[in-house]
């Protein structure tokens, strides 16, 4: 807590000290007024100890990446850890993304509310838009997109018109006007919707039978046209030169596959690659502070760590219990010694702290003794003198942690935990397995807790909150506890932002106090650049600095987060 | 009838084979759903939404026609296709695998070279000092974990001389059969090809320096002393060719450590053989992936076994007498 009120004064000073010096014209650009209720917390800029001023062009960047992106459809790519690739082949009705509290006119020139309960939206497309194949964007297409996201097979995005919110009919009402009707309200279309479901070319995508197996390369209206690519090896992209936003100051981008992270370090640092579009472990702030090739960055990737546990077994489904466990973590330890302290601690819950939807001031407190009393309460004593509590019955237990061995960071969190829970008396062991085993268990149901990472996807977007209720495990707890599924019923009942926006408080209050997680930390979003090759990033929340926009010209900035062109002051 | 009967056993061995391929990675935990939406998009998905995706790809269907699938798929090369990567496994495999044979046959010949050069040198010197720093370097090396190695060989090599590549397998905006691209593929080939040829050679060195020793040690060598030849004749032409025996199929049997090798070298170097193909799909459970992936493995082992049982005969004439 301490660490963050320091942040927050050191941001306060800076942008003070940007408003009385030349860069405050820049600042003021890409300052984020819809950042959500008040600054974010996680302030954007650079770790480097100086500022250098490199190209704000470049012919031909190469970025290492590291997560599977096959063959780049929305089909192929599950996942935030490498969405924004896809994104810079395709494009969405607003933008730059669905975790600010306002979306930005991008293929849709006007996203409107057009009944009074939010059940009815229309999008009014932008004309003039071209497809990377030359042929021109159309309102079909859109309706095509959302029916397909609707209808067709399911795939990450699916979610967001066929669960919350439930759209049950897209049609062309104009030349260039989509409506969209959906059963019950959705006064969060333009705001978490829209900026979310990529748009598709109808004429690429309607013949195609299995679109998990789309063979030649994605067609969109992004800056950005896939020219060549091997799966899992290496993807080019050049500049769209009719993309409707202006040319894009890079011209050309190959995205090479580097799935070790020394080797992927060890390829920025000898030049071999200009960017390395994964979080920069924080042991290598320090050693690369001073590199005078090599510039660090610090940007809201809204990203987190959590540890769950499972639901689905009726000892969790206990209110008090929860409430009792969450006493005992402590967050704050965590940040310090896995982390190095390059995290913020998530004694602040669910969801993101930097999250624009966010209640202000939530804080799940560190109380040991209250957390022994609670779980005297609920039954939770040592019966057979062995040092470690019993459950209500006597019955011993060992519970488990699992974590995958390809996260050694989570490892030792669970390390931790361990020895956190034993001083209340709780006793735990680590369980390491491999990744697909990992998820095999936590999705069966088959643990006790797990600790892994949330994606922006996960903790920033509000709706994304609700649907985990539709989840079998976290629709136990609706079931048991009448008191959330009120809150629960409330949300979906709002028909105004503000009035969602307060269920949603309503929830997050009530979610932190009962949590059905406990966070355990945000990462500080740390990215690392060669800044002679391309020093023109910009922070986008939710993507760190490796996002479209980076490559856009002024005018497709717009509601990007901020620029990273000024240093941070710790 | 001795080549028919080691045929008929290796068609046996595959068949037997090609079965543990489809069953084992089905035993083992997890499905491929998760790797492809992610775990937090399929825990927020209802159970017809998993169920469907899962009929999409294939895995719904009962076992006995997916392995009937997979079965008939071997023999037309169609392994269907690769749940993460999106396209056809056969594509997949035939892509990478010219990178992966091109890593092992440097690698196998690096180490066989080193290892037995080493290996004889050690024999020659027996119990002097060139015998005793030769063995004690070689095996320390060996020992090394072969991640770790290459971890050090990249920092070396890469971040800190800048010298050498640190990743892919060619230079990207090459192509071939331009000079800079075999410069940029022969750049890229050092440091995995040490690592992986480095453990591969100690072992080579032991078995060549024991081979040498129990040649030298012989009747027929000292009878030949005895006729007054000279060393270096008995050196090279009695006791090197017949200890080349036990080397020549330990070389061969060490093609599959070499696989073995191959899957984490490739990861670290991010080379696009086969190696980081089978971590991927191990990883996300790519069912089709990894059969496509076995298969490929499996016939690539036992082909090397029956060549090597094959020729043996040519290189020792006492067994083509026993047989």
């Amino acid at each position: 807590m301490h660490r963050t009120m320091v942040r927050a004064a050191c941001a306060s000073a800076l942008a003070l000290c940007l408003v009385a010096s030349p860069l405050a014209h820049d600042a003021s650009l890409h300052a984020n007024p819809e950042a959500g209720n008040g600054s974010p917390h996680t302030a954007a800029g650079l770790l480097s100890a100086v500022n250098n001023d490199g190209p704000k062009s470049a012919d031909h960047l190469r970025i290492g990446i590291w997560n599977t992106a096959a063959n780049i459809t929305t089909y192929t790519i599950g996942n935030s850890w490498n969405d924004w690739v896809l994104y810079l082949a395709l494009d969405k009705l607003l933008e730059p993304s669905p975790y600010l509290s306002k979306g930005r006119s991008w293929l849709a020139t006007e996203v409107v509310q057009v009944s009074e309960d939010a059940r009815v939206w229309e999008a009014e497309i932008r004309q003039g838009v071209k497809w990377h194949d030359g042929t021109e964007l159309t309102a079909e297409d859109v309706v095509f997109t959302y029916n397909l996201y609707l209808n067709g097979p399911a795939n990450r995005w699916t979610h967001h018109v066929s669960d919350v919110p439930r759209i049950e009919l897209i049609e062309q009402v104009g030349p260039n006007r989509v409506r969209f009707t959906a059963p019950r309200p959705m006064p969060n279309f333009d705001l978490v919707t829209a900026p979310e479901m990529p748009i598709l070319q109808k004429k690429q995508w309607e013949g195609i039978e299995d679109p998990r197996t789309l063979e030649e390369p994605v067609i969109g209206t992004g800056p950005y046209k896939l020219v060549d690519f091997k799966a899992d090896e290496y993807y080019h992209f050049v500049a769209h030169e009719e993309f409707w936003g202006g040319a894009p100051l890079v011209k050309e981008l190959t995205l090479v596959m580097i799935k070790d992270p020394q080797t992927m370090f060890s390829a920025l640092k000898s030049g071999e690659i200009d960017g390395a579009a994964r979080a920069l472990p924080p042991e290598l702030v320090e050693e690369w502070k001073n590199d005078p090739a090599i510039e660090i960055a610090q940007a809201p990737s809204l990203w987190g760590t959590w540890m769950n546990m499972n639901l689905n077994d009726p000892i969790f489904n206990n209110r008090d219990l929860r409430y009792a466990l969450s006493l005992a973590i402590d967050a704050d330890e965590m940040v310090e010694r896995v982390m190095l302290g390059r995290a913020q601690s998530g004694k602040h819950g669910w969801p993101h702290l930097d999250s624009t939807w966010t209640k202000p001031g939530m804080e799940v407190p560190y109380d040991e003794a209250l957390a022994k009393t609670g779980l005297d309460a609920v039954g939770f004593v040592d019966k057979d003198g062995d040092g470690f509590r019993d459950l209500p019955d006597g019955t011993p237990f060992d519970w488990r942690i699992v974590v995958s061995t390809n996260q050694p960071l989570y490892v030792r969190a669970a390390e931790i935990m361990v020895e956190q829970l034993a001083t209340v008396g709780v006793k735990t062991h680590v369980e390491a397995v491999d990744a697909a085993t990992f998820n095999s268990l936590t999705t069966d149901g088959n643990y006790e807790f797990s600790i892994s990472e949330i994606t922006p996807h996960g903790l920033a977007d509000q709706d994304q909150y609700v649907q985990f209720y539709s989840g079998a495990q976290m629709k136990a707890l609706l079931e048991s506890e009448p008191e959330r599924k009120a809150l629960y019923d409330t949300w979906w009942e709002a028909d105004t932002r503000d009035a969602r926006l307060e269920a949603s408080f309503a929830l997050q209050e009530y979610e932190n106090k009962y949590p059905s997680r406990f966070m355990l930390w945000y990462p500080d979003g740390l990215f690392a650049y060669r800044w002679q090759s391309y020093d023109n990033y910009v922070s986008s929340f939710g993507y760190g600095i490796y996002n479209k926009y980076s490559f856009l010209p002024e005018a497709g900035r717009i509601g990007t987060s901020d620029s990273i062109d000024h240093l941070i002051e710790e | 009838m001795y080549y028919l009967r080691t045929v008929l056993q290796y068609a046996l061995t595959l068949m037997v084979a090609l079965a543990v391929n489809f069953f084992l990675p089905r035993l083992a935990p997890g499905n491929p759903i998760n790797s492809l939406l992610g775990a937090d998009v399929v825990e927020t998905m209802t159970a017809e939404q998993v169920a469907q995706v899962a009929a999409e790809l294939g895995i719904h269907d009962p076992l006995y026609l997916q392995f009937w699938n997979y079965l008939t798929g071997i023999f037309s090369t169609d392994f269907g296709n690769s749940i993460l990567l999106g396209m056809p496994v056969w594509d997949a495999l035939m892509q990478r695998l010219p990178w992966t044979l091109l890593l092992m046959g440097v690698a196998l010949l690096f180490s066989t070279l080193i290892g037995t050069v080493l290996g004889v040198l050690s024999a020659w010197k027996r119990g002097e000092i060139t015998d005793i720093v030769t063995m004690g370097g070689v095996l320390f090396i060996g020992s090394l974990p072969p991640f770790w190695l290459a971890m050090m060989l990249i920092i070396l090599f890469s971040t800190t001389l800048g010298w050498l590549p640190s990743f892919g397998a060619y230079q990207l905006g090459t192509s071939f059969p331009r000079p800079d691209w075999f410069l940029g593929v022969g750049k890229r080939l050092i440091m995995p090809a040490l690592a992986l040829g480095v453990v591969q050679a100690a072992s080579v060195l032991l078995i060549s320096r024991a081979s040498m020793m129990a040649a030298l040690d012989q009747d027929y060598i000292m009878f030949a002393r005895a006729k007054g030849v000279s060393e270096r004749v008995i050196f090279f032409k009695h006791a090197f060719r017949n200890a080349l025996l036990p080397l020549y199929t330990h070389v061969m049997m060490g093609l599959g450590s070499l696989v073995g090798g191959a899957l984490v070298i490739e990861s670290v170097f991010a080379y696009p053989g086969l190696g980081s193909l089978v971590v991927m799909g191990v990883n996300s459970r790519d069912y089709p992936l990894l059969q496509g992936l076995f298969v490929i493995a499996t016939i690539s082992i036992i082909l090397a076994n029956l060549v090597t049982d094959i020729f043996y005969p040519l290189v020792d004439p006492r067994t083509r007498r026993a047989r």
